[in-house]
């Protein structure tokens, strides 16, 4: 229980420290939520699950059931770990750091993507799925730059998805008379309603992955957004979708995955490609990271869908991966944004011999990002590969397009800001918090590039029960 | 019974302490004598001999009694600074408010058409006179008379079906229409007085192709009993709806339903398309109370709701976000009602932010918040019976979003608006502001005394 608490205190004591000490509250206390979860992640069996609160009888049919197995200690350990990484290189942005507002938002955040990934009461997961969206919403609207247009197409749209969604789980909870995810999970659906249930989640994760044609509030949304805010989107938001379609989606309508399949795995490795197209192009460097989401997410989905041991095995391990990235790349992204007043990569020029360190670092996050060996991306992009391209040769091919494509924006994109003669007089070097924080993701990336059994032991008894629920429907 | 008795002597106090210009003290007496109502209602002393009893309150009657004298105190509350600038007429409209309420409560409680007949016209005539109560102002005055005129033929129009039902089936009680009309089915002239009632019915709620007159006269109105008319009113008259055709027509539900639903559709349209494109805040809180309406009046299509919390639940968030919403436009004061000049009151008051983001987020049925779970129990209800109204009432529930949430970002802007006046919160508004933000926030938790 404590593992939610903490976050609501926090969050409320947030708006009554002094200004000048909130920084430093900010850091400890995320800190402090960040060991709460590596405790949890110590005690935890293998393969066990284990409920933080459960209530059944409630009166409109709503469980407040809390718990987590692997596949959700992961995620949950991922955003208490990531939350203080946000912090910490967010430490120098005055206008954000120093805002009591700004806190409390953040860490009501994490309390709403804890809910979503303990939830196990479909009303409940999709009541914290929504109040997600309201911090974020409001960090973005008072601490961002985005036009009242960009904010609300993001809002409508997620929330559009979302209430689709939520009718999938009206129609799925009436079937079974409850909404208890065990409930849930032992409803069996004649295929025709399956695919439309599912087609109601698979509207509500393909808006926030994005897949493809859903994509477009993204790139807008990330460019406006303050650096913090980006980084909540991309490495923990966009996770909730992943989340969802593992736990939720495919288990709750197993019946409608044949349907869906293709379509589904088609809209990705079409997103892959033409992200990755874009990527190329691209001159806005923030832009170009949101695009490059795009394509790493939609590789991710396409695994996903083929729903096999390895492949899920492969997409956790690229879930944390892509958090870990994002969170250094856009932080990159940042650096180069505040310092030299621009996102054109045309006048970035030449960055590395003003500041070596800094140029030492991105080229660390844009191998990570491209995937080379000993990182957690060869292991998480291999594997998924692998079993795409099982699943079918010309899928496989396709999504392999992303190793290449992916390294010809992430090192044009270096190459373009970093080499050649400076075209800028100056540029102030890292930062003690941002080394850290490149420090620290480095540590991450490399170590579950090195031992990614962690994650695979972890996850694996959750993934098996998942598997043996799938099969056993569609084998029917 | 016993709460229509103490609000109606409650009133007639008001009304005295009024001629003594005792502003205050009226509000007092009116605040007392609510509190005491409710709990008159939830503790009945049964001195009344039972043959005197017309009305019956089962338990979803009590929570909505309750909850109509919950809404009047808030409004009361926050309207008591605008009664002060009256002195003179403080008593009359605290009196007049409690006057409604008590038909409020017969329309709750009845059980044959006389006394509902009778609840419908204390409910309406009060409010006649109140909505023309800004005397100097001319909208005030066209709101009163475009008010009467269509609450009249409205009246007209039920009293016609009352006529007609009673031709065919003998009898004003609604338990004896209900078993003649099963097995009568074929009656033309029982549909017809149906089709008349209903209409007359649809006028009162403001549901389309009957909602015209909603956004003039609540523009036109005193801000205060704009609030009244849209909380109080509508959770009354969408539950005496709902009673009387599930208690008198019962029978003919395949037909009544279809036509209902039909009408919902349309009306949670025209009312959110119309909102898109309203500046005048006033306006825009019109046409969202029909939409919302419409949303309420869907409960309507599903057998049990008189026997279950979903509509309390769903009027607990809609009613409490609008008084909160009005006694922010209260606050701000502003004579030309226009959504620019809210912009940046949340930035600056952080309390009317809070507040003001919440309610329109329980509006907007955004969880955590009371809106939400309303929408979610109606939905689930109705989706048995009628799948595809409820596809229908989440697409515009995104509309919806969209107008709520322009005008969450204006109220929260960082800019101000441009002529920026001092705001001072009275004590009673900050009170009403924080009741209903426990109850916009937990009020979904009082399902749990429901037995």
């Amino acid at each position: 229980m404590e593992l939610l608490i903490i976050t609501v205190v926090l969050g409320l004591i947030s708006f009554f420290v002094p200004r000048n000490s909130i920084k430093l509250f900010g850091l400890a206390g995320s800190f402090v939520s960040a060991a709460i979860a590596l405790i949890h992640l110590i005690n935890f069996e293998t393969g066990s699950s284990v409920s933080i609160f459960e209530t059944t009888e409630m009166p409109f049919g709503l469980t407040f059931q809390i718990g987590y197995d692997g596949l959700g200690l992961m995620m949950i350990a991922l955003t208490n770990l990531i939350v203080p990484i946000i912090l910490l290189s967010n430490y120098n942005n005055s206008a954000t750091s120093e805002n009591r507002v700004f806190h409390a938002l953040v860490f009501f955040m994490q309390f709403g993507l804890l809910g979503v990934f303990t939830a196990a009461d479909g009303i409940l997961f999709y009541i914290f799925w929504e109040f997600t969206l309201i911090p974020v919403f409001l960090i973005l609207y008072w601490f961002g730059k985005g036009t009242n247009k960009v904010l609300l197409k993001f809002f409508i749209y997620t929330l559009v998805g979302s209430l689709a969604m939520l009718l999938s789980f009206i129609a799925l909870g009436l079937k079974a008379n409850s909404f208890a995810y065990s409930d849930l999970l032992a409803v069996h659906l004649p295929a025709k309603e399956a695919c439309w249930i599912i087609s109601g989640f698979l509207l509500a994760f393909a808006i926030k992955i994005p897949l493809f044609p859903f994509h477009t509030w993204q790139p807008d949304t990330y460019t406006t957004a303050p650096m913090s805010g980006t980084m909540l989107l991309s490495a923990l938001m966009l996770k909730m979708a992943l989340f969802g379609m593992m736990k939720w989606m495919i288990p709750l309508a197993p019946e409608g995955v044949a349907e869906i399949k293709w379509l589904v795995i088609s809209l990705s490795v079409i997103g892959i490609i033409y992200a990755a197209i874009i990527c190329i192009k691209q001159q806005d460097i923030k832009r170009l990271f949101a695009y490059a989401s795009i394509s790493h997410l939609g590789l991710i989905a396409a695994g996903i869908m083929v729903f096999t041991k390895n492949a899920l095995v492969g997409a956790s391990v690229q879930i944390v991966n892509h958090s870990l990235i994002a969170i250094g790349l856009f932080l990159v992204a940042d650096i180069l944004e505040s310092r030299l007043k621009t996102r054109e990569l045309s006048h970035m020029q030449g960055t590395a011999t003003l500041a070596p360190k800094f140029g030492f670092w991105f080229a660390v996050i844009a191998f990570a990002s491209v995937s080379v060996p000993f990182t957690a991306g060869f292991i998480g992009e291999f594997t998924l590969l692998k079993e795409l391209t099982k699943f079918h040769f010309a899928v496989g091919l396709l999504s392999a397009t992303t190793l290449v494509f992916g390294a010809v924006y992430t090192l044009r994109a270096y190459q373009l800001s970093m080499f050649g003669a400076p075209k800028n007089e100056s540029f102030e070097d890292l930062r003690w918090n941002e080394i850290l924080v490149f420090i620290l993701l480095t540590i991450a990336i490399v170590g579950i590039g090195l031992f990614p059994q962690f994650i695979a032991d972890l996850v694996g008894p959750s993934l098996d029960k998942l598997i043996i629920i799938f099969n056993e429907t569609t084998t029917h | 019974m016993e709460a229509i008795i103490v609000l109606f002597l409650t009133g007639i106090i008001a009304l005295f302490l009024g001629i003594y210009n005792q502003p205050k003290l009226t509000t007092l007496v009116s605040v007392i004598g609510l509190i005491g109502a409710a709990v008159v209602q939830h503790y009945p002393l049964n001195i009344l001999p039972a043959e005197y009893n017309l009305l019956e309150f089962n338990q979803v009657g009590n929570g909505f009694v309750v909850l109509a004298i919950l809404l009047t105190l808030l409004i009361v509350l926050s309207g008591q600074k605008e009664f002060l600038e009256e002195k003179s007429h403080a008593g009359d409209y605290n009196a007049l408010l409690l006057f409604s309420l008590c038909g409020g409560i017969i329309l709750i409680g009845f059980t044959d058409l006389f006394m509902f007949f009778l609840g419908l016209e204390i409910l309406s005539i009060p409010l006649y006179v109140l909505a023309g109560s800004r005397k100097g102002v001319s909208e005030s005055s066209e709101a009163a008379v475009k008010y009467f005129f269509m609450g009249a033929f409205a009246t007209c129009l039920l009293l016609f079906g009352v006529v007609l039902t009673y031709g065919a089936t003998q009898s004003f009680e609604l338990s004896e229409i209900l078993s003649k009309t099963i097995n009568s089915s074929g009656n033309a002239m029982l549909y017809v007085g149906m089709i008349f009632i209903l209409a007359s019915f649809l006028f009162k709620v403001g549901v389309a192709p009957f909602h015209f007159w909603v956004p003039d006269v609540y523009q036109g109105s005193p801000t205060v009993f704009m609030g009244y008319m849209s909380s109080v009113v509508k959770v009354v008259g969408i539950y005496a709806f709902i009673k009387f055709f599930h208690l008198a027509f019962g029978g003919l539900y395949d037909f009544w339903s279809i036509l209902i639903a039909v009408l919902i559709g349309i009306s949670m349209f025209i009312g959110n398309l119309s909102a898109l494109v309203q500046t005048k805040f006033k306006r825009l809180m019109a046409y969202s109370s029909i939409t919302n309406g419409a949303y309420a009046l869907m409960a309507i299509l599903y057998p049990s709701a008189l026997s279950d919390s979903t509509l309390w639940v769903f009027m607990l968030g809609y009613g409490t976000s609008v008084v909160a919403l009005l006694t922010i436009s209260m606050i701000l004061n502003d004579d030309t009602d226009e959504i620019a000049s809210f912009k940046g009151i949340g930035y600056r008051k952080p309390l009317i932010g809070l507040v003001a983001i919440t309610a329109l987020l329980s509006t907007s049925g955004i969880p955590p918040m009371t809106g939400f779970f309303g929408k979610l129990m109606l939905f689930s209800s109705v989706w048995s019976y009628y799948p595809w109204l409820i596809v229908f009432a989440l697409v515009n529930s995104a509309i919806g979003v969209y107008i709520y949430l322009r005008l969450i970002m204006t109220i929260m802007s960082k800019e101000t608006a441009t002529d920026t006046k001092e705001i001072t919160v009275s004590l009673t508004r900050t009170i009403v502001l924080v009741i209903s933000l426990l109850i916009l926030v937990a009020g979904w938790l009082m399902l749990l005394c429901w037995k």
